[in-house]
């Protein structure tokens, strides 16, 4: 699969990727001499960055972390590319002094350690060649501060019986936010929503697919809701109940865009 | 982003150094979509002090100082210590060495050779609306908000390379939209000395990376410098306005913005939350660095009421050679006067435990940056209890 990215530092890079699921410092996060990671709470603690595609959420902490990865880069212990969800300015100018490919707008949470990556800073393109891609839209229904939850019935192709929000494929080049209107109407009868946010697209991972979520958030003025053949239950809830149900992967994070949509 | 002739030239056919500078702006540029560079007339460039960049600066510097010079008159930060008394102060020799490296790196690429964190009081003071590339949150917060000039708060390497190229992205505190006010700020109090700088903190936490309308006191340029310093260290805050007495207030739009009060309960609360430690073994004046009639004044209250622990005063080269009289005065009380370096970037661990401070950015920083213990209270005070 091949994602859209914003290019940061220009170049072209392949390899493997080393994933941290938080925000990293090349500050006491990386050993300045040989590119090991060293602080435990971002996973991977003793891999070599030399070679890899490092992917994190976001840079944090001192501005020295640039004249780290400058001098990690020049002994050849850089990583390959940096993948990022939103570039911060000391890791930006720390790839640039280094000549580190770099992208962002990458939702990394969908990336795994081990996965083979090319990043392509000028085209501002990520592939995976190993991973296949499948784009959906989902739908966060609001009314009075709750949200709608379905659970997916035994008859639909994937997660049964796992809570979800309105979802359905996206089709060839169709446009998103008609997709996302078309599912709301098919699977709750729901007609007079008004789209009130979207986000930067969520990659849900399940084994060697990732879902490409795009998320929309709609307001919608009664709870009438008429679920069609793909669901078998629904229920209004508080955003915050939602870690209370089994859900479709990465739900949480698909409601917390739209709540807080990214740049 | 649109780039002139002259910048594309830069980009394609400078030196390595040159070509690295206009990436750097690139980079930033593109996080903050700006659409092109604005040409600037000074930098102020951070990340000097061995203390604050380690190794891995004093590396960076020493390779982008073979081909890289200035372009526009640049003014750098405060140094890890006052490299013509390093011996006196008990700074390890190998720290000195570096750091004397340092200094000759950012000297060799054509900067000012005074080291401060005030470049507005060595005579750098950008007229209104003149765009400049500042990286120190305090001379940032000042060069905007009191002299209307106009600078994001840029990073280290990130100003450098503004003063390689001599222009800076156009975003932010460059553009008017950038320099609106985001919430209102009513100060029920009339802040007399550290007022201001505990004004700041209240304020910072508060607002965090917003832009606040101060309302409902007056201070004097010196006494807007401590207040914008603090500001700075509790928050993200890169400008403020206060409302008749900074240059862009009239223009400020203030309708329909949230409204906050501090109240002298707050500054009560504020000074206690920064005080930590008891027992002072030195009193730090700087942070940002004093001013000529600062320091005058210091040597005044010290000669009058001498205190029995050491006093160290952070000012500049130029307004420490200018203040023969008062530098003696304070040498004779058992104090120092201390140029090109600052109270939280300069070598303490290793004498103190616990420094007294009347600054706000100091009390902020002493505890993470230096390891110290903070009696935050004013001079005079100070002066009393450890007379």
């Amino acid at each position: 699969m091949r994602i859209r990215a914003r290019g940061i530092v220009a170049g072209r890079a392949s390899g493997h990727a080393l994933v941290s699921p938080a925000p990293f410092s090349f500050v006491g996060g990386a050993d300045p001499a040989t590119g090991s990671i060293l602080n435990g709470a971002t996973g991977g603690t003793g891999e070599r960055l030399a070679g890899r595609i490092f992917a994190f959420p976001t840079g944090k902490g001192s501005t020295v972390g640039s004249y780290v990865l400058y001098g990690l880069g020049k002994r050849g212990h850089g990583p390959a590319a940096i993948v990022n969800r939103r570039a911060d300015a000391v890791v930006a100018v720390g790839a640039t002094l280094a000549g580190i490919p770099m992208v962002d707008r990458v939702d990394v949470g969908g990336l795994q350690t081990g996965d083979r990556m090319v990043v392509d800073a000028g085209r501002g393109t990520v592939e995976l060649p190993d991973i296949q891609g499948k784009r959906v839209v989902t739908a966060i229904l609001r009314n009075r501060g709750r949200i709608l939850i379905v659970r997916r019935s035994e008859k639909v192709g994937t997660f049964q019986g796992k809570w979800s929000a309105i979802s359905g494929h996206i089709e060839g080049r169709e446009d998103l936010k008609h997709r996302a209107i078309v599912e709301v109407r098919e699977e709750t009868g729901l007609r007079a929503i008004t789209l009130r946010g979207t986000a930067d697209p969520v990659l849900a991972r399940d084994g060697t697919t990732i879902y490409i979520v795009h998320p929309f958030l709609f307001d919608t003025p009664n709870r009438r809701v008429r679920l069609d053949w793909e669901n078998v239950e629904h229920r209004w809830i508080r955003p915050e109940e939602l870690d209370r149900f089994e859900t479709v992967p990465r739900l949480v994070d698909v409601v917390a865009a739209v709540f807080q949509p990214s740049a | 982003m649109r780039l002139t002739r002259a910048q594309r030239n830069l980009l394609e056919e400078g030196t390595e150094s040159q070509r690295k500078a206009m990436q750097i702006l690139l980079a930033v540029g593109r996080l903050a979509e700006a659409p092109r560079l604005v040409p600037i007339t000074s930098a102020h460039v951070s990340g000097v002090s061995y203390k604050m960049i380690g190794d891995p600066g004093l590396e960076f510097l020493e390779d982008f100082a073979r081909d890289a010079r200035v372009a526009v008159p640049t003014t750098v930060n405060p140094l890890g210590t006052d490299l013509a008394q390093w011996q006196a102060l008990g700074v390890p020799p190998s720290f000195a060495e570096k750091q004397g490296r340092i200094a000759s790196a950012y000297e060799a690429m054509g900067v000012h050779r005074s080291f401060t964190c005030t470049p507005y009081l060595i005579g750098v003071r950008p007229t209104f609306g003149e765009h400049v590339a500042w990286a120190e949150s305090s001379a940032v917060c000042f060069a905007n908000s009191v002299l209307g000039a106009r600078t994001n708060r840029e990073g280290g390497p990130a100003a450098l390379a503004a003063a390689v190229v001599g222009a800076t992205p156009d975003y932010g505190l460059h553009r008017d939209e950038g320099r609106e006010p985001t919430v209102i700020v009513k100060v029920g109090v009339e802040p007399r000395g550290i007022d201001y700088s505990l004004i700041g903190l209240v304020a910072g936490e508060r607002v965090g990376d917003g832009l606040p309308f101060f309302r409902g006191f007056r201070g004097t340029e010196g006494d807007l410098k401590w207040l914008g310093a603090a500001l700075a260290s509790s928050g993200a805050c890169s400008m403020f306005h206060l409302e008749g007495v900074t240059p862009e207030f009239r223009r400020a739009r203030v309708k329909g913005l949230k409204s906050i009060a501090i109240t002298k309960e707050d500054l009560v609360a504020a000074k206690r939350a920064h005080t930590d430690g008891t027992e002072a073994e030195m009193i730090g004046l700087g942070s940002p660095q004093l001013s000529s009639d600062e320091l005058r004044e210091v040597a005044r209250l010290v000669d009058r009421t001498p205190p029995r622990i050491p006093v160290w005063v952070f000012t500049s080269r130029i307004a420490r050679d200018a203040n023969p009289d008062a530098v003696a005065t304070i040498e004779r009380r058992g104090g120092r006067v201390l140029a090109d370096t600052c109270l939280e970037v300069t070598l303490l661990e290793h004498r103190f435990g616990t420094v007294a401070t009347p600054s706000g950015k100091g009390a902020y920083y002493l505890p993470s940056l230096s390891r110290q213990k903070v009696v935050f209270e004013e001079l005079q005070t100070l002066l009393e209890r450890y007379g």
